[in-house]
């Protein structure tokens, strides 16, 4: 183990983290590849932390099985180029894979992409995990084996849980083969015609794998298909007849724009193109928005918190909402939005809106039925980081309590609730 | 020791006489879920009508330190449901409405008591299904799929329910009622809905669900392969999957398996193979036409002896029929069986199913293997007679082949859940600390122990007790469900 800082531990291995764990008092916080820093609630001081970007690559891959265990520091970039090889990949297209984010960073803050319509995201996919607990008990659930109801789903907990029970240390997922052919397909239009389209293709037989909004004027409705190679074409033929005039197919690069927007601050363009052919559409590189072919490919409000969006004067910040599909347009028009990534048929939003309008963002969000978390914000900004607190409160708190008693890990990362 | 009169009054005071099974007879017939081998007559069964209902109950349980043990049709095979000594029993099927199916967010609420079947046909006028399908579908409710994480056999492509609920209404173990989920992928936190999901119904009682629907695929194609050896079908199964296609279901039957199934069925399987194939692919016509083309190449590069493609709804499902009979079927060629639910990587079937025919014959005792193929999970049937003295030595060799799944780097239960079944197999899967976990965390939801104490994880009074041997289920008996 090395000692990158005064405070920071940068363990190599599953015990080195527990050693870390165990030999260090205090307030812990737990760092992968910092692309989330600024997501959730703002963490408190801790007495050091544990970076595990040294914890990283691959412990076993199965090609036959499509099964892959993974220390957690492994940013699923470098891990979608070793499955490519095999024909296989990680079904899961954050923006922020792009910026290096690790597989542990991405279990740890629920993110996921676009295709989290099929194939949902990181809690649909990982099928087992090992937590070092604040008093150096590794806990290991789930296992090797994609079906699997023995004991409780503990890598569900882990899912979203911003480390408040602890380091992940390994995961293991579930894989899927790369597909023959990707098909994107683009109409502009704004959202409420969007949601129309999404609401006709998801009635058609046609199993888009996404369909997103991109704001612009007037906004860009993006749909991916997957299949074979002889086949997809009389697909796409399919959805350009239902999308009717306007509608045309475009390059993967048209989904630059989308993660730009909901990835956080843009990352180095050859990272994007690498990612973009390892793991199918979702590059963020500024060659790539080029020659993107939708509305508007250089208005792009970066969520950078060096460089916020938004009024003049007024830092912007980013914004995660969920809530059921059909109240998201109404919803999103409410808001005072200056970029807009949506999916008409998941209920995800990410929307950029100045610091100064983040609780009311909460507010109407919450009136929808839906929930909201801060994600990208200056570090100046002081905005609540998350709506209403869920009405199972005490229950989170009880299994908090249970598993990290002298509450160690990940202090303030659920402020306001606990 | 019984339940104080004061406890019982209470009961009574909020459901009403009529609501309150105190006659042990009646009782009975809560005696245990399709774990048939276990039998314990509850104190009382209280057959609430509404979600506060079911709170009202578990608070006066709570109150008085009373167990409970949720229950939803008594399905289950690992005796999840299985009532426990000096405790209660809450029966769910009177919650059995379809609150609402809602085509244009592509979902539906369900009360608990309502079947899995039920659901589809409730979404089946909008184009929709529920896509999660356990062979007991026709009678299994959703809250006992939720309690289970319930698979079936088109859960390789599709996932398993927790998979496809988005979020639910529970009762804590203190009475309290909470809202796990939300109405999106987007979390508010750590997901409990995920860890309550196949929690065996340790962690309280769900009253509402509310599960994602997909739209009816436009085609569905099925086959019927035999092939010369389970070995050869295996390799099938290996390139299907290397040539990226993930097919709907993948289900392989060895040649007793098959005797048996045609023998009760009909379905039109070969008896003279030993081994067959049943795959199945859907989606858009496009695809799925170019798939078959190719999973039927793959089955004649193998040695394909027979292949039959259904050419109607009608004789799709008849292959399913006899492929969902095996389980039931197997009754015909033994007076005993036990079933086995082990998951191994898929790559080390061969292996696998070698193993446990070299157990089997160590044993002397016949084995029948019924298994969806496409994700390693096993169902071997290990065939005994109780009145010839085998009992003991079938539920040995039935044991030895669920450790053997996991010493393969598998798991004890693919879709049947530990229960009391497996819950003192536990520890060859787990360490000592895992499970010293797991335990925290239901403490975590249940300080008290109330909540169906002694399932799932192994306590030191249920492993010093030996469970009975399997018995078809009352229901099963009837022909109402099927085990797959």
């Amino acid at each position: 183990m090395t000692r990158a800082a005064p405070t920071t531990l940068r363990p190599t291995s599953a015990k080195e983290v527990r050693d870390a764990v165990l030999d260090t008092p205090g307030r812990l916080a737990i760092s992968g590849a910092g692309t989330a820093r600024h997501w959730a609630g703002r963490p408190a001081e801790a007495d050091a932390t544990i970076d595990l970007s040294a914890l990283s690559g691959v412990i076993t891959h199965n090609p036959g099985d499509m099964t892959v265990s993974v220390h957690a520091g492994t940013p699923v970039r470098e891990l979608q180029e070793q499955l490519a090889e095999h024909g296989q990949r990680l079904a899961l297209d954050a923006a922020r894979t792009d910026r290096g984010a690790t597989v542990g960073g991405l279990l740890a803050t629920a993110d996921a992409g676009p295709s989290a319509l099929v194939y949902g995201g990181m809690r649909d996919l990982v099928i087992g995990t090992t937590t070092v607990l604040a008093d150096g008990t590794m806990v290991r659930s789930g296992g090797h084996v994609i079906k699997n109801v023995a004991g409780y789903d503990m890598a569900k907990l882990m899912h979203g849980s911003y480390g408040t029970f602890g380091p992940v240390v390994e995961v293991v997922l579930r894989l899927h083969p790369v597909p023959k052919a990707v098909a994107c397909v683009a109409v502009d239009g704004p959202l409420d015609a969007a949601a129309a389209h999404v609401q006709r293709l998801m009635a058609s037989p046609l199993e888009p794998i996404a369909a997103e909004w991109v704001s612009g004027e007037p906004g860009t409705l993006l749909v991916r298909l997957e299949g074979g190679t002889d086949t997809l074409p009389a697909r796409t033929g399919r959805l350009l007849e239902l999308l009717g005039d306007g509608a045309r197919e475009i390059g993967p690069e048209g989904w630059a724009r989308h993660a730009a927007l909901t990835g956080g601050p843009s990352s180095r363009p050859e990272q994007a193109r690498a990612a973009v052919a390892a793991a199918g559409p979702a590059g963020t590189s500024a060659t790539a928005l080029a020659g993107a072919g939708i509305a508007d490919p250089t208005a792009v409000p970066g969520p950078d918190p060096a460089a916020p969006a938004g009024a003049a004067g007024d830092p912007g910040a980013v914004v995660r909402i969920g809530c059921a599909p059909v109240r998201l347009a109404p919803l999103l028009a409410g808001l005072p939005s200056t970029a807009v990534t949506a999916g008409p048929a998941t209920g995800v939003a990410t929307v950029t809106v100045p610091g100064s309008a983040v609780a009311e963002v909460h507010r109407a969000v919450a009136a929808a039925g839906g929930t909201s978390v801060l994600r990208d914000r200056p570090d100046t900004l002081d905005a609540p980081a998350w709506g209403p607190a869920p009405s199972a409160l005490a229950l989170l708190k009880a299994v908090k309590t249970q598993l990290d008693p002298e509450a160690r890990f990940a202090a303030g990362r659920f402020e306001p609730w606990m | 020791m019984p339940l104080a009169r004061r406890v019982h009054d209470e009961f009574v005071a909020l459901l009403g006489a009529a609501d309150v099974i105190d006659d042990p007879v009646r009782a009975r017939a809560y005696e245990c879920d399709g774990l048939t081998g276990s039998r314990v007559v509850p104190e009382l069964v209280l057959l609430p009508r509404t979600a506060d209902d079911v709170a009202g109950c578990v608070r006066i349980c709570a109150r008085h330190r009373v167990p409970f043990v949720a229950r939803g049709a008594g399905t289950g095979l690992s005796g999840g449901a299985l009532p426990v000594a000096d405790g209660v029993v809450i029966g769910l099927n009177r919650l059995n409405r379809v609150l609402e199916v809602d085509p244009e967010n592509r979902r539906a609420v369900l009360e608990p008591g309502v079947t899995n079947l039920e659901i589809t046909a409730a979404a089946a006028a909008h184009g929709l299904y529920y896509a999660p399908d356990p062979s007991s579908q026709q009678v299994c409710t959703i809250g006992g799929n939720v309690a289970e994480n319930s698979g079936g056999a088109h859960c390789l492509k599709y996932g398993f329910t927790t998979n496809h609920v988005l979020s639910m209404e529970v009762v804590l173990p203190d009475g309290t009622q909470v809202t796990l989920g939300t109405d999106s992928a987007e979390q508010q936190g750590p997901d409990l809905r995920g860890v309550f999901l196949g929690s065996e119904g340790t962690l309280g009682i769900v009253t509402a669900v509310t599960v994602r629907l997909l739209r009816t695929p436009e085609v569905m194609r099925t086959l019927l392969a035999d092939f010369p050896s389970v070995a050869a079908g295996g390799q099938v199964v290996s390139d299907i999957v290397a040539a990226g296609i993930v097919p709907a279901a993948v289900e392989m039957m060895d040649a007793l398996a098959i005797e048996a199934a045609e023998g009760a069925t009909g379905a039109g399987y070969s008896l003279d193979t030993p081994a067959a194939l049943v795959v199945e692919l859907d989606g858009t016509v496009e695809e799925c036409e170019e798939q078959f083309a190719l999973v039927k190449e793959i089955c004649d590069r193998h040695g394909c002896t027979r292949l039959h493609i259904a050419g109607s709804p009608e004789e799709r499902a008849n292959i399913w029929r006899g492929r969902k009979a095996a389980f039931a079927a197997v009754g015909r060629i033994s007076p005993d069986y036990i079933v086995q639910d082990g998951v191994v990587p898929r790559t080390r079937l061969a292996e696998v199913l070698e193993r446990i025919e070299e157990m089997s014959s160590a044993a002397g005792l016949r084995v029948a293997n019924v298994f969806h193929a496409g994700d390693g999970n096993l169902h071997p049937l290990v065939l005994f007679s109780d009145a010839e003295g085998q009992t003991e030595r079938a539920e040995h060799l039935s044991a030895q082949i669920a450790e053997l799944c996991v010493e393969m780097g598998g798991s004890l239960s693919g879709e049947h859940g530990i229960g009391t079944d497996k819950a003192c197999s536990m520890p060859t899967m787990f360490g000592e600390d895992d499970l010293a976990v797991m335990d925290r965390v239901r403490a975590g939801f249940d300080p008290d122990h109330i909540c169906n104490p002694g399932k799932l994880l192994p306590t030191p009074r249920l492993c010093g007790e030996k469970p009975g041997r399997y018995r078809p289920h009352p229901l099963e008996e009837a022909g109402l469900i099927e085990r797959l």
